[in-house]
């Protein structure tokens, strides 16, 4: 811990290690793509879009901040896209087969989310299963449930107010992104201020340190599953409000979007290190990039070579700092 | 332990909600409606009003030059290719339609929904879409409608009035019928035939079998109906469920019936490799590649599905239709170049025509 410290310390003194932190190169890269990708099409640097676009990446983006904090302990969630379909399922289903109130509803496919997310720490946790493993397990199990409760059969004919939530304003700006953003403020705290967001940063380091160093490991890990879990299911019922329908394939791939983002923020796939502030980066820079290319004409499968281009040089950026580094200490 | 009492669990409440039923239902809350039974009888129109949106506040067209996107299922899969095909002949022979077809890389509900929103935000004379699923992208249609932007779909609908035309390629009658009459001429008045689908409530699927069921029953009364299988869209599973088939039911059966694009050629290679080609036939949706094989080694005589190319053909057609005021609400057909016209049916749907049988004789001249 008083390692960590000193490292903290040492980033933050001086110009020169702030300029070459992974978050401001993230910053100015994006900066240069907004000025080139405005300055190719007059559609796209517009309040409208951008709001747009704010709305399309909500659902990513509240999922990217749990996989951050996951990522950070050098765990990963690859259940989540199916967490999102099971509880958009468990929404839809409850709500019109079994005459559920739709609040109601809705606070099941939370609890639902969380549950699964529980479930995945509990494995993890208790009976030591590797995360990629048991993810990779309940990424099939979860979706298999919602299919299984669908029966291929789609919930619509949701009440107005229901897509308030979804494809409303609230002050001129898409309801999902205000939910977004107190998210992102909470969970931006809680991984850099508080001694639980230090604890993720130990396990991720080392865990049998972190261990001695007597940090609650299990429950820790615990926690940032079941989380992972609920967020997921919040974004399910944003997406449910959003698209006004129910489909058991909600979500499939998103665990890969969100993974994207949270590396791409210059969290490392290996724990230790890591940032909400790169992570929010992440998720903006990957959307405007799609968004901004497809507008000056760019065909859907080039975009996601781009994509891929992008993510390859800020993992090759990011080594390259690392190594600047540890060359100066 | 916990582990596998959690999957045993999960797996017995999947199979408590499977139901089959008895009487097929299509697995919607539709009535079957089937057709006539003498050669070429179509669906007797009845007037239904126009129930398609309009464009706010649309610029006139009319002779003008259009740019147009193309937003399929999916891109990148021969079905697809084969309307963007069609779209582009449509466009050099009117010479004054731009398309372009863009699309997501999966068949997935929310790209599709991103990839419209930016062509709308981008700014084209019109959309043409397949839609992922009818509800969900109806928000963005309408966006696009409230633009003045012009909506016509294709291949699979959305909501009626979230667009202005939907052009159907067969109505689920249609290939009840198409199906059911090629096996009656295969197997005779009074065969016995199996069914392998992908499952009981996949909607096309379920939807078809209802349809092939009533029109059966009407037309061939004493066609035997043996039973039918689940396969998902598994190829191996497919073959295994043909096969079970055929040594179940030995010389009783007389035909197979397969319902997806894969359980067909399954079907098919299943009899091959039980050297019953020629006892046992094989009838079913499928494309043209997967089954060259099979119809040139005489084992299988007709592909039911519709020309995706014409599809594609007769949605550019049908928008430039529509940008030139020459399609309006109460049309009762439309002119599509070379297809000649093209009936309106279901308030603002225009119908390709009968299913396409593909055979010996044609199946050579399709690449998809």
């Amino acid at each position: 811990m008083a390692t960590l410290d000193a490292a903290a310390k040492k980033q933050g003194k001086g110009w020169q290690p702030a300029l070459l932190r992974h978050e401001v190169l993230l910053a100015v890269i994006l900066v240069i793509a907004l000025i080139f990708l405005a300055a190719q099409t007059d559609k796209f640097l517009t309040t409208g879009n951008l709001l747009n676009q704010g709305r399309l990446m909500a659902e990513v983006g509240l999922v990217a901040l749990p996989m951050t904090l996951i990522i950070v302990t050098g765990g990963i969630d690859l259940s989540v896209g199916s967490i999102l379909g099971l509880c958009a399922i468990v929404l839809g289903y409850s709500w019109k087969n079994l005459g559920v109130p739709l609040p109601l509803a809705m606070v099941m496919a939370l609890g639902v989310g969380t549950l699964a997310g529980f479930a995945n720490g509990w494995f993890i946790t208790r009976v030591r299963v590797p995360p990629l493993i048991m993810t990779l397990a309940t990424l099939a199990f979860y979706r298999g449930l919602a299919e299984g409760i669908s029966q291929a059969r789609s919930v619509r004919g949701y009440p107005d107010w229901f897509f308030q939530l979804g494809q409303g304003d609230v002050w001129g700006v898409p309801t999902q992104l205000w939910i977004l953003a107190v998210a992102v403020v909470i969970t931006a705290v809680i991984l850099a201020r508080t001694p639980f967001g230090r604890g993720l940063y130990a396990i991720g380091h080392n865990e049998v340190g972190a261990r001695f160093s007597g940090i609650p490991v299990d429950r820790y890990k615990l926690i940032i599953y079941t989380f992972s879990g609920a967020m997921a299911g919040l974004a399910g019922v944003i997406f449910v409000s959003r698209v006004s329908t129910t489909r058991s394939d909600m979500g499939t791939g998103l665990e890969l979007d969100v993974i994207a983002a949270v590396v791409l923020g210059g969290t490392s796939i290996f724990g230790g290190t890591g940032t909400m502030l790169g992570t929010v980066l992440g998720f903006i820079m990957i959307q405007l990039l799609k968004n901004g290319l497809a507008l000056t004409g760019v065909k859907g499968d080039a975009t996601i070579v781009v994509i891929g281009i992008v993510l390859i040089l800020s993992i090759l950026l990011t080594n390259f700092i690392q190594r600047r580094r540890s060359g100066n200490e | 332990m916990l582990k596998t009492a959690t999957t045993v669990a999960g797996l017995c409440l999947v199979a408590g909600l499977a139901q089959a039923a008895d009487r097929w239902d299509g697995a919607d809350e539709l009535a079957v409606n089937p057709l006539g039974c003498e050669a070429g009888a179509t669906a007797t129109v009845t007037p239904k009003p126009y129930d398609g949106g309009a464009p706010t506040g649309a610029k006139d067209l009319a002779g003008k030059e259009i740019t147009l996107v193309d937003v399929p299922k999916l891109i990148g899969i021969g079905y697809f290719a084969a309307t963007t095909q069609g779209m582009q002949e449509a466009a050099k022979e009117l010479g004054n339609v731009n398309v372009k077809t863009d699309g997501p890389t999966e068949a997935n509900i929310d790209d599709q929904i991103t990839f419209l929103d930016n062509f709308i935000t981008q700014g084209v004379d019109g959309l043409l879409f397949a839609a992922n699923d009818p509800v969900a992208i109806a928000p963005v249609l309408k966006k696009a409608l409230g633009q003045g932007i012009h909506v016509v779909g294709y291949d699979a609908n959305s909501q009626p009035d979230a667009r202005e035309w939907f052009v159907n390629q067969a109505e689920f009658n249609g290939i009840g019928k198409s199906m059911v009459d090629a096996m009656a001429a295969e197997i005779g008045e009074d065969g016995s035939f199996a069914i392998v689908t992908s499952t009981f409530t996949t909607p096309n699927q379920a939807r078809w079998i209802a349809e092939m069921q009533a029109y059966a029953e009407k037309c061939h009364p004493n066609m035997k109906w043996l039973e039918t299988v689940e396969a998902q869209e598994d190829n191996i599973l497919s073959f295994n469920q043909a096969t079970t088939l055929l040594n179940k039911y030995g010389d009783e059966l007389k035909g197979l019936f397969g319902m997806t694009s894969v359980a067909t050629p399954a079907s098919a290679e299943a009899v091959t490799q039980a050297q019953l080609c020629g006892k046992v036939a094989v009838v079913g949706l499928a494309t043209p590649n997967a089954m060259k094989p099979y119809v040139a080694a005489d084992c299988v005589k007709s592909v039911v599905l519709w020309n995706p190319v014409d599809l594609g053909y007769a949605a550019v057609q049908v928008m430039r239709a529509v940008a030139d005021g020459k399609l309006q609400a109460g049309a009762t057909e439309v002119e599509a170049g070379r297809l000649g016209k093209l009936p309106i049916v279901n308030g603002s749907e225009v119908l390709l025509g009968a299913p396409f049988i593909y055979s010996k004789s044609n199946i050579d001249q399709f690449d998809f």
